[in-house]
């Protein structure tokens, strides 16, 4: 099959016996259109492993057919059935050819081995200014409730707070927060667990989304988080809990702060995109840093995942905060050899997850 | 205005525009071979439904976990451990169901298949995981999320109004995208790097072409229409027959004969035998024209070219 069999070499007068070569042409290729068809509706029915093996194997040459059909009509066809038809299969054909290649099992295993690692290390820099926006923003709030403790419910919404606040007295703090009584199985693990993994999710996300916006609405996020904890350090220091307490948010705040930071920093990514769009123009830069910034945000709500299990789950069950120190320590080590895993591997196929 | 836009027009665009009344707005996917395909970009419509219709099969996939919970005996436990149970998995659904038909089923979700869209590579290569991947997470903040939130907000007793105006107006943000870019991308397209495009299934008609013909035109009377004209007259002999079909084929050989001066009046019994003589012999001439670089587009560039 040569594209120039398609092609006249001479041309013929009108007269009653007419050869039109696009005809011709068409006569000769319609067997080969025919069996891509034939295949193809086999693997958009049942998938890739629907046609037999010898088929398959056809596949790319009937496609390779397809397309250079397709090229030889659009210089000597004019029948607009053939053309659209031609343009049709050669796109069918293309989706299947150059489809995806992954399950979604797979893409999630070279996400976790790989992808996100080295999405993480990519953007180390944009980490460190969102980890810098949360520590001003724990500095601020501590500063502000020491001075004055009538900041405390200007900055903490009374939902997070339950209750606690300027006045809370130490033993208060101690038996209805740091060290409350585990409400068993169910009502941690599952339904606490969760709430705190929604809640954080949400706010993780809507760091990473609102990147869109120039990364004006992360950084403010990320210092209001910063924020609120830096509130309830001040109150807790106040009654001389500050070890305690570090204990009591350090166990599953090094998973959380960890990932809000991360999500903070996908949203930095877009950000810096959409600002410095570089020689490639803005949307081309879009769609390569977006792809590592969404790798950051989901990512982040992975980890989540993790920290309300530690939070909802595990933290009033270790009462003591030795053991949640150790534990913290334990995470965090875990957490930076994983993000720095894989690093020579991960430099070459970090594209390609 | 409208007649100098749709001058600038490829003919077969003008053909499509003539009898659809609509043209769909296409963009060129060049494939790794070099070769430009033409693709019809998906309109926001056609997406909207086919979302609503995954979100339908999501709900009702929710809905059979919930009840075959219920069944196996989670009756007993507490109303908010349900609750959780079933929101999570909700959760966990909805991104797993969107991602593993878009790979799976080649850039398909159900709604899409039947909607006759298609998830693809806006670059032209290999739609990647990470491309749905990252698609199908944004949606999660672009829709969902606020969603949850508005209606969490609205939960809580209305305290905080500009909570609620805050999500909402996010929410206007950005289902305001796609009005915004000529691909009716939105948010997560653009970030993926991806394009949802129409696919259109068209079967091969039969060839029109005679190979031999009643009926001689002299080169001067084809010289007439260009491939316009051509394609219009392909369109018209490719419908059923009916009794319109029948008056117009009677109307547009009357036109045709009075155009190149056809001697005789044609038989009434005679005109789709007329008018595909014509089309075979008007096709052979345009496409034997085109192949020495004399392209045709229609009878007014036939026209220009014959005064000339």
């Amino acid at each position: 099959m040569t594209a120039s069999a398609g092609i006249p070499t001479d041309a013929q007068p009108a007269s009653p016996r007419l050869a039109l070569r696009s005809a011709e042409f068409r006569r000769e290729r319609e067997a080969a259109w025919a069996q891509l068809e034939a295949i193809l509706a086999e693997i958009e029915k049942r998938g890739i492993k629907g046609p037999a093996a010898e088929d398959l194997q056809r596949l790319p040459i009937l496609y390779r057919g397809a397309v250079s059909s397709l090229s030889v009509a659009r210089t000597i066809a004019l029948d607009r059935n053939l053309l659209r038809y031609l343009e049709d299969l050669s796109l069918r054909a293309f989706l299947v050819v150059y489809g995806p290649r992954a399950s979604a099992g797979e893409g999630f295993a070279s996400f976790l081995a790989r992808g996100f690692p080295a999405a993480v290390r990519a953007a180390r820099w944009h980490i460190l200014i969102a980890v810098l926006a949360t520590a001003l923003g724990i500095a601020a709030g501590d500063m502000l409730v020491s001075a004055d403790t009538d900041w405390f419910s200007a900055l903490v919404p009374s939902d997070l707070s339950g209750g606690r606040g300027p006045a809370s007295t130490a033993a208060e703090l101690r038996q209805s927060e740091i060290f409350a009584p585990w409400e068993g199985f169910v009502a941690s693990f599952v339904v606490f667990a969760n709430s705190l993994f929604r809640h954080n999710a949400i706010i993780a996300l809507m760091a990473f989304g609102l990147g869109f916006l120039a990364g004006v609405p992360t950084l403010l996020l990320l210092v209001y988080n910063g924020l609120t904890l830096g509130a309830f350090l001040a109150i807790h220091a106040k009654r001389g809990l500050t070890i305690d307490f570090l204990g009591w948010i350090s166990i599953h705040g090094v998973t959380e702060l960890a990932a809000i930071v991360l999500a903070g920093g996908g949203g930095l990514v877009i950000a810096d995109a959409v600002l410095f769009p570089r020689r490639h123009g803005r949307l081309a830069t879009l769609v390569r840093k977006g792809r590592e910034a969404t790798k950051l945000g989901g990512g982040a709500v992975l980890m989540l995942f993790v920290a309300g299990l530690i939070e909802g789950g595990m933290r009033q069950l270790v009462a003591n905060t030795d053991g949640r120190f150790a534990i913290a320590a334990v995470t965090a080590s875990l957490w930076l050899t994983y993000f720095l895993s894989g690093r020579r591997r991960g430099a070459r196929v970090a594209d390609g997850a | 205005m409208a007649r100098e836009d749709t001058d600038r027009l490829a003919p077969a665009d003008r053909v499509a525009l003539l009898f659809d009344g609509t043209r769909r707005r296409t963009r060129a996917l060049v494939t790794p071979e070099g070769v430009a395909l033409r693709v019809d970009i998906a309109q926001r419509g056609e997406r909207v439904g086919a979302f609503l219709l995954d979100v339908l099969f999501w709900s009702l996939a929710t809905a059979a976990i919930f009840v075959a919970l219920l069944i196996a005996g989670a009756g007993g436990m507490e109303g908010d451990v349900l609750t959780t149970i079933v929101l999570f998995l909700a959760f966990l659904l909805r991104n797993l169901y969107f991602i593993h038909f878009e790979l799976a089923w080649r850039g398909r979700t159900p709604g899409k298949r039947i909607c006759g869209l298609r998830v693809v590579d806006r670059a032209g290569g290999h739609l990647a995981a990470g491309a749905v991947v990252a698609r199908n997470l944004t949606r999660e903040v672009e829709l969902f999320l606020p969603l949850e939130a508005l209606a969490s907000v609205a939960a809580a007793n209305g305290v905080a109004v500009w909570a609620q105006l805050a999500t909402f107006g996010w929410i206007v943000a950005i289902a305001a995208i796609p009005f915004l870019n000529r691909d009716h991308l939105r948010a997560g397209d653009l970030i993926a790097g991806t394009l949802v495009i129409a696919m259109p299934r068209r079967a091969l008609a039969p060839e029109l072409a005679e190979d031999t013909t009643d009926y001689v035109f002299t080169p001067a009377q084809l010289r007439a229409y260009g491939a316009f004209e051509l394609q219009v007259l392909e369109e018209l002999l490719r419908q059923g027959r009916s009794q319109d079909t029948r008056r117009l084929h009677a109307e547009v050989a009357a036109k045709i004969s009075q155009r190149i001066g056809w001697p005789v009046p044609v038989p009434e019994l005679d005109h789709e035998r007329f008018l595909r003589a014509f089309y075979t012999a008007e096709r052979a001439e345009l496409e034997r024209e085109q192949l020495y670089g004399r392209r045709r587009d229609d009878k007014d560039a036939a026209r220009q070219r014959s005064t000339r």
